[in-house]
């Protein structure tokens, strides 16, 4: 399981590149494919073979193209990609955002840390739990 | 602005006494126009009476020429039976010598009140009665050839005829000078009532015209406001709604910068802490604190912003309940400090339910927060119900409303008396950040949210001896 790869799409390269740290410092080997939006992110998903499905995606809510609530509803509405977790990493704490994410399919919903080591507890905890 | 405000009362003043004038004007055209109908029904009387009396005049008149005709009558036919001696000309001279005191009688009532036209009726009556006796004497005696006798007698007649012919013609004069003068008397007092109408009449259509002007322009002044009122209501809630969005940015876009501040040095220090000195180590802990006291800033900023007036959101509030969710938000706090909270029985009022929470639980917070080190917090609230008037700097409209004073008092350690003011400004602290933690918003939230309801509150204190807070509701709902 462990060799197929995280997907993450988020407009924020700064995210982009803390999630890598965090995962990183924490001595976790996965390998993250990264995309700037969810257009990015369901082009490389589409072609991909059943066997080469993605172990996880994080999901930014606000992204130019195609955002996260788009992407999780056609996700979603694939049955070859209805097992495939997916976690909602926004900065957004407001409540119809989470309730719809839900409703949408997501399996988690997490509120992105306002500092470094509780993005790299969050990251452990995600490993642990989901990977 | 203080020209503005200043132009505003002066505006106002003149206002005020644009509206009293006008008043004035309607009321008195109005008292001018019912004394105008009242005065022409009078005058109207009056000239009947002017009239009446002309009448009476022209009456005497025609009654004593009717005397006058008679008395030549009678004459005519005496003189006409001396010369041809036919004795039916007897009867026709008694005849009409019968007649005339009947008609100085009708004279009688018309000279009431005359005395000079009295006494000359008078006169004129005994030489009626003289003539009508030589009359008949001289008629009986017509038989008679004596001539002399009927000479005689037809003499002293005709003396009475000349007195009472000098006496009527006296009259005649006096009363025509009279119907003359009364005549001209009437028209002058038509000419002069009629004259001071028209003045009044003028006066009433001046001020009803000035009175209309002042209306129209007042009218059109209202619905200029009007549109001014409407517009700035437009433009107030324009920028509502860009607030809302400022606090939609605040929440948001500020924070994120703030995030990344936060994260990149937490990362620096994680990542290169052995090869770092304590001195940029400490540099970066101070980036950090600072981030995070602005992300706390920020978002007590936007706490503030929500702390808005709803109108259809207000219901009957239970300040009991109220202060029972704001005691159990702050359980943890109070069982640390052992703190003690006696309360009386709270009344209901119009409100929004969770800005009240809010405010007993800023309050009491406020309270345990500020204790002295040697002492348990220890807080009383109590309620009062007291007129509007006693509340200090009450607005003019909220003087004669019944207010409920809430009063919550602890014996913590209290402020100096001239921050009672100041400590209900956002973000005013009177302790360094080192003795108490916070950023100075409770207070100005307990302030947003009791003018949110109308009310007022004020601290009062002596420096370390705990500290008083008044809550002032209004027992009325006044939200709407």
């Amino acid at each position: 399981m462990s060799d197929k790869p995280i997907l993450m799409a988020d407009d924020d390269a700064d995210d982009r590149f803390l999630v890598q740290a965090a995962f990183e410092d924490n001595n976790l080997s996965h390998s993250i494919v990264f995309f700037e939006d969810g257009e990015q992110l369901l082009n490389y998903l589409i072609p991909e073979e059943d066997n080469s499905a993605p172990n996880l995606i994080l999901l930014d809510l606000n992204m130019p193209k195609r955002d996260g609530r788009e992407v999780l509803k056609i996700i979603r509405t694939n049955d070859k990609w209805n097992d495939i977790p997916i976690i909602i990493f926004s900065t957004s704490n407001a409540p119809d955002d989470i309730v719809t994410a839900y409703q949408l399919g997501a399996n988690c919903y997490i509120i992105k840390p306002s500092s470094y080591e509780e993005l790299k507890d969050v990251m452990l905890s995600v490993h642990k739990f989901w990977l | 602005m203080k020209l503005s405000t200043f132009n505003l009362l002066n505006r106002t003043l003149s206002e005020q006494q644009l509206s009293l004038i006008t008043r004035f004007l309607l009321g008195t055209s109005l008292i001018l126009i019912i004394a105008l109908s009242y005065s022409y029904n009078e005058i109207n009387q009056e000239l009947i009476n002017y009239s009446e009396k002309v009448n009476q005049t022209q009456r005497v008149i025609s009654s004593l020429n009717e005397v006058s005709s008679a008395l030549y009558e009678s004459t005519y036919h005496a003189n006409t039976y001396l010369f041809l001696k036919d004795t039916a000309y007897i009867n026709k001279t008694l005849a009409a010598a019968k007649t005339i005191p009947a008609l100085t009688q009708k004279i009688d009532s018309l000279v009431v009140g005359n005395e000079s036209q009295q006494k000359r009726l008078e006169a004129l009556k005994v030489h009626v009665g003289e003539f009508s006796t030589y009359t008949e004497r001289l008629a009986k005696s017509a038989t008679l050839v004596n001539p002399a006798i009927v000479y005689a007698l037809y003499k002293k007649k005709n003396l009475e005829v000349d007195s009472i012919t000098k006496l009527i013609s006296e009259m005649n004069n006096v009363e025509g000078q009279l119907m003359h003068m009364r005549v001209r008397s009437r028209d002058n007092y038509r000419l002069q009532v009629f004259r001071y109408n028209w003045i009044i009449m003028l006066v009433a259509i001046v001020f009803l015209s000035s009175a209309f002007v002042l209306l129209d322009r007042e009218l059109k002044r209202n619905q200029f406001y009007r549109i001014d009122l409407e517009n700035k209501i437009e433009n107030l809630n324009r920028s509502n709604s860009e607030l809302e969005q400022f606090a939609y940015v605040a929440s948001h876009d500020l924070q994120e910068p703030l995030r990344k501040i936060r994260s990149f040095s937490d990362r620096l220090v994680s990542k290169y802490q052995e090869e770092i000195s304590d001195e940029i180590f400490q540099m970066l802990n101070k980036i950090d604190g600072s981030a995070q006291r602005m992300q706390l800033l920020i978002n007590d900023l936007l706490s503030f912003s929500r702390i808005v007036k709803t109108g259809s959101d207000a219901r009957l509030i239970n300040l009991n309940t109220s202060l029972a969710d704001a005691k159990s938000n702050l359980s943890e706090m109070i069982m640390e400090n052992k703190a003690v909270i006696h309360s009386e029985l709270l009344p209901s009022v119009e409100g929004y339910g969770s800005q009240m929470v809010q405010l007993f639980q800023n309050l009491l917070s406020n309270s345990i927060k500020y204790h002295k080190e040697d002492q348990r917090p220890i807080i009383r609230i109590t309620h009062r119900l007291v007129n509007g008037e006693i509340i200090p700097g009450v607005k003019p409209s909220h003087q004669e409303i019944q207010f409920h004073q809430i009063k919550i008092s602890d014996n913590g350690i209290g402020f100096k008396k001239e921050f009672s003011e100041k400590i209900f400004i956002i973000f005013k602290r009177l302790h360094g950040r080192n003795e108490f933690a916070g950023t100075g918003i409770g207070l100005a939230i307990c302030k947003r949210v009791v003018s949110n309801h109308n009310g007022y509150i004020f601290a009062e204190s002596t420096e370390g001896e705990g500290a008083n807070f008044y809550i002032y509701l209004p027992s009325e709902s006044l939200l709407s």
